[in-house]
């Protein structure tokens, strides 16, 4: 996969992250793997140039402080609420991510976020993007493959 | 959810608006997330969705009326997301009524709006504010 697309995702996550939260991201290098899991799991899947799934995984202790900032509550449970917050910030991060593709000339469309309890992609590997951010890890699982012409 | 200086786009009637917003939405939000049982707040929630919802249809026109105003070329885009988002809130008030305000539901809604509205206003209504700045720059050039 070309190191452009898992970048357009890199660069929306920082600037979301910066944007609503406040917070500062880096990532560590990618590497294939096996697709992971952790706390709260939500997918979001690409279609058109691009085809394919993003699974986010946020660690609890990561998902709890992110909904702590936004809402200025304390939270302690995964719950309905912060899913959804969770999932709509998935949704803006890819949608921007799709605005960064169209650089590349690859035209894409998101589907509605999902909350999954065990992620899955079409391939059994995928890139994973490996995110430090100044309250805790987030990891992006990205399977993309470019459509023929 | 707190407000900052840094939302401000500079535009009075616009930042009043989103603090206002801002506000609440906190109050609709701090309702559904109280630790009292559901049944005895449900009123509080219908009263603060009520006071919430004709506060976004009030300040998503008069939004919309500052950029035509301003000539602001992302007019017609920006008027797309509020169409989206209002349209997402009737549909969510639909399932509320049809569910008696089913709990799950409103905690999925009121997680939703929060992302949202902070993503909005942090982000994309900032646009508006760069680009009225810029028109007020007088240029030197010509
Ligand atoms: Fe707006």
């Amino acid at each position: 996969m070309k190191a452009e697309y898992v970048n357009s995702f890199y660069q929306a996550a920082q600037d979301v992250f910066k944007i609503m939260l406040d917070v500062g991201t880096q990532k560590d290098d990618v590497f294939t793997h096996e697709i992971t899991d952790d706390g709260a799991n939500i997918t979001i899947k690409l279609k058109g140039d691009l085809t394919g799934t993003i699974v986010f995984s946020f660690p609890k202790e990561t998902a709890l402080e992110m909904v702590k900032i936004m809402s200025g509550m304390e939270m302690d449970k995964l719950d309905s609420f912060i899913l959804s917050a969770l999932s709509e910030i998935v949704n803006i991060i890819c949608g921007n991510a799709a605005t960064h593709l169209q650089k590349y000339n690859k035209s894409v469309d998101i589907t509605p976020p999902e909350v999954v309890e065990k992620p899955s992609t079409e391939a059994d590997k995928c890139e994973l993007l490996p995110l430090k951010t100044d309250i805790g890890a987030v990891k992006l699982n990205i399977q993309l493959e470019e459509n023929q012409e | 959810m707190m407000w900052k200086e840094k939302y401000k786009i500079g535009v009075e009637l616009i930042d009043q608006q989103h603090e206002e917003l801002f506000r609440r939405v906190s109050d609709f939000i701090g309702t559904v997330r109280s630790e009292n049982p559901w049944d005895t707040k449900l009123s509080k929630i219908k009263e603060t969705l009520e006071f919430m919802n004709d506060y976004v249809i009030t300040h998503f026109r008069d939004e919309e009326e500052y950029q035509a105003k301003i000539n602001y070329p992302g007019l017609e885009k920006h008027k797309k997301i509020h169409d989206d988002f209002k349209a997402e809130v009737v549909e969510f008030v639909r399932l509320f009524e049809e569910t008696g305000f089913d709990e799950d539901l409103v905690q999925r809604f009121s997680g939703k709006l929060l992302a949202w509205l902070i993503n909005h206003v942090a982000g994309i209504d900032q646009k508006i504010g760069e680009f009225a700045r810029k028109q007020e720059v007088p240029h030197h050039e010509s």
